[in-house]
């Protein structure tokens, strides 16, 4: 939950960086370059704990929720990466980046000490929180900042996908308390 | 030239018959057509369609990763891949909900008339 909540804080302090550094332009949040890098890092980290959910979930449920996130999160990266090398931008790494990574690595390490129901429990809370951080961040940092219209639009489009995501997992969280 | 104002008479009571709502109704069961839903950012479009019985409806998955259109009972595509689709002819009226059992946040319904 700490890990999470160091992404927004990273988040933000990438966006006071800018605020109060030395760029000309009037930027207050991260540019192109480091938004394409949070959109892949963002996926990459859900797809690496999908993958171990996929094989170390004890219902069948939260092994199929594993399954889908790393296709859907996979589809939505080919799509990024396809984007990103059609605009010639260079992902570039940023705090945001390093925070969601080292909370993903964090969380997968945690998981991978955890077994049957505790682990499934585990997973699925993270899956809640991380997807209400990465819809937060979307909202607040993401789409206010991105400036070409077509890397915007990516991540307008795939919102949605988030949201769908997040009502899953809230529903398989609830199925497990009972 | 009287002749030919009769012609005329006729030719627009023709035209004007044959765009009466009723001759319409009238007519019998209209050619099957064929719709398409659009699956894009994790949403049906239309959400709402109707249809007479004996059209088909083609479900095109534009997303990234992979949908369903499912009505429990009725219809069920299964896995409609990134760039599939999938098609289904309405044989049975009524009106039908249906979800992508993937994204439960994705809802449709589907009137056959």
């Amino acid at each position: 939950m700490n890990s999470l909540k160091s992404v927004i804080a990273g988040a933000m302090s990438l966006a006071a960086a800018f605020a109060f550094g030395q760029t000309p332009a009037p930027a207050s949040g991260p540019n192109d370059a480091q938004i394409a890098h949070i959109v892949v890092t963002a996926n990459q980290v859900d797809i690496d704990a999908g993958k171990l959910a996929e094989k170390k979930g004890s219902s069948k449920e939260v092994r199929a929720f594993g399954k889908q996130m790393v296709t859907d999160h996979s589809g939505v990266n080919k799509q990024a990466v396809a984007l990103v090398s059609k605009l010639k931008v260079k992902p570039e790494d940023n705090p945001t980046s390093q925070s969601l990574k080292s909370g993903g690595a964090d969380n997968v390490k945690k998981l991978r000490g955890l077994k049957g129901a505790a682990f499934d429990k585990a997973y699925v809370d993270h899956e809640v929180a991380y997807h209400e951080q990465v819809l937060d961040a979307i909202d607040k940092v993401l789409v206010p900042n991105a400036k070409n219209e077509e890397l915007k639009g990516l991540i307008v489009k795939v919102r949605p996908a988030f949201v769908a995501h997040l009502e899953h997992a809230k529903m398989i969280q609830s199925s497990l308390k009972g | 030239m009287r002749n030919r104002f009769i012609v005329l008479a006729l030719a627009c009571v023709a035209a004007s018959t044959a765009f009466t709502p009723a001759v319409v109704a009238a007519a019998p069961a209209a050619k099957p057509v064929t719709h398409t839903v659009t699956i894009e950012g994790t949403q049906f479009a239309p959400a709402s369609l109707t249809v007479n019985r004996g059209d088909t409806v083609v479900w095109v998955n534009k997303d990234p990763f992979p949908h369903t259109a499912t009505a429990k009972g009725v219809f069920d595509s299964k896995i409609i891949a990134a760039g599939k689709s999938w098609r289904y002819k309405a044989t049975r009226a009524g009106e039908f909900q249906y979800v992508c059992t993937l994204h439960p946040t994705m809802k449709g319904t589907l009137a056959v008339h």
